[in-house]
């Protein structure tokens, strides 16, 4: 396997931490003026996300992790899974509805995923940070509810997805939305 | 500042030397690397201090350098590659008006402060709540949770468990360090245990200083220096050549104390600064 120093280590590498897929989020150096220096760096775990910090010897090696990455295009939702089609290579793959989990919100036809793989097997699954969709249930704006500073109200898109908008938007409209935060951006003209 | 502290110097009669930056064998240190300039250039310097000693030996008396030095890989919120530092030296004067007269340059950059003396061995019964000398590997090694040895083990405590705690709303002098940490410093018993001469100086977590007691035994020093470079084999890095001509100056080194201080992280403390890059006109990778 592959290792990287820890000097040479930066934000945004993928490294293997007892047998886990991390993302290098900080590293700092740290030297006495006469002794030993150290590295404290700051790691993601790719898995579930959390943070760890971790001290090591300036120069030691820390594994590299086996991640590819891959685009894959959303084909169709089975029983145990959802199917994925490679943008390059058209291998068609299922990934488990737990991996999915509160993606499966933004699962739409002809949507391109950007899916991490740990040796093989998915860990992540991206959705495009902006997507357009038809908002197809949300209550009719109140026009009075601006006074209290309430601009924004519910609404569920074709896809399932619970987002905010504004008190302007109607059902059968649609919208663009972020997803890494379910904000509407704007609307989209026809 | 730069003019304040010349200013320091010169009201102490303290003459200020125009080091060379072109070295042609760098400190030995297993912990410092230079930064080589080509094969017939030597190296650039990490210090001015073998320069200084040299002179101190011709009799050139108090002196001072204040001027950027270069350390190869360091890099972060503390370290440049590229810093500036005030090097000086001062015949005849006790270590503990050394220690004093450090903190006066330092009350320049953050006005008076009080002065605390802290021995090695008590900040570690302090911060740690060991006696870092009788404490066993795997003692040590489960409080690192670390496989490390043990002198990694004791400078991780110092880094991340000592060093945040010093200087805080003072100057906490950090002094009687073990004999192995001596580098260029005498060494002398105190309370019947071996003790370097050597202090260093922090102000809110942060290290500023570095001084000796000097030592001119030419001898135990070439004999320290060999240790380094076995030290720096071990870590699989190159051997520096010894110094000579500065090893048989050592013969007539007056007896003197010196300092090292980073005048850049004066100036990020005196700033209430988290980094040394916003102290220096263009740091690394900002270049």
């Amino acid at each position: 396997m592959s290792s990287v120093s820890t000097n040479d280590i930066r934000i945004g590498m993928k490294v293997e931490v007892d047998k886990e897929p991390y993302l290098i989020i900080g590293n700092e150096f740290v030297k006495p003026g006469k002794g030993q220096a150290f590295n404290r760096i700051k790691l993601k775990n790719m898995k579930n996300g959390r943070t760890v910090e971790r001290t090591y010897k300036s120069g030691e090696k820390i594994d590299l992790a086996d991640i590819e990455e891959a685009e894959m295009r959303f084909v169709y939702k089975e029983s145990d899974g959802v199917v994925f089609m490679d943008e390059k290579t058209f291998d068609q793959m299922t990934i488990s509805n737990e991996l999915v989990g509160t993606n499966s919100q933004w699962l739409m036809e002809d949507t391109v995923f950007h899916i991490v793989f740990y040796k093989g097997e998915p860990i992540e699954i991206v959705p495009p940070t902006f997507m357009e969709m038809v908002v197809t249930d949300t209550p009719p704006g109140v026009r009075g509810d601006t006074a209290s500073g309430r601009v924004l109200k519910p609404a569920t898109t074709e896809t399932g997805a619970k987002i905010q908008v504004p008190i302007f938007v109607e059902e059968g409209e649609k919208v663009k939305v972020d997803t890494r935060t379910c904000e509407y951006v704007s609307r989209v003209n026809p | 500042m730069l003019a304040e502290a010349r200013a320091f110097f010169a009201a102490r009669n303290v003459m200020e030397v125009d080091c060379g930056a072109l070295v042609r064998c760098p400190p030995i240190d297993s912990n410092i690397d230079c930064i080589g300039v080509d094969q017939d250039h030597g190296f650039l310097h990490t210090s001015p201090e073998y320069a200084l000693k040299r002179l101190l030996s011709e009799g050139i008396g108090d002196c001072y350098f204040l001027g950027h030095v270069y350390r190869k890989g360091e890099l972060g919120h503390l370290h440049n590659p590229e810093f500036t530092m005030v090097e000086w030296y001062r015949l005849n004067i006790a270590f503990a008006d050394m220690i004093q007269e450090t903190c006066e340059f330092l009350f320049l950059f953050f006005g008076k402060k009080p002065i605390r003396i802290l021995g090695y061995r008590e900040a570690f019964e302090t911060y740690v709540g060991i006696n870092y000398t009788e404490i066993s590997l795997p003692e040590l090694q489960k409080l690192t949770s670390s496989t490390w040895p043990r002198d990694t083990c004791i400078y991780y405590l110092i880094t991340h468990l000592i060093e945040p705690k010093l200087g805080q709303g003072e100057l906490t002098v950090l002094t009687d360090f073990p004999p192995h940490e001596a580098a260029l410093a005498s060494v002398a018993t105190k309370n019947g245990e071996q003790v370097a001469e050597r202090y260093e100086i922090y102000h809110e977590g942060v290290e500023l200083t570095n001084g000796y007691h000097e030592l001119a035994d030419a001898t135990e020093l070439r004999t320290r220096f060999t240790q380094k470079n076995t030290e720096r084999a071990a870590e699989g890095k190159a051997p520096y050549a010894l110094d000579e001509k500065f090893l048989s100056a050592l013969k007539t080194l007056p007896e003197c104390c010196g300092v090292a201080l980073g005048f850049d992280r004066a100036m990020m403390v005196r700033h209430k600064l988290k980094s040394i890059k916003p102290v220096i006109p263009f740091a690394w990778d900002e270049l």
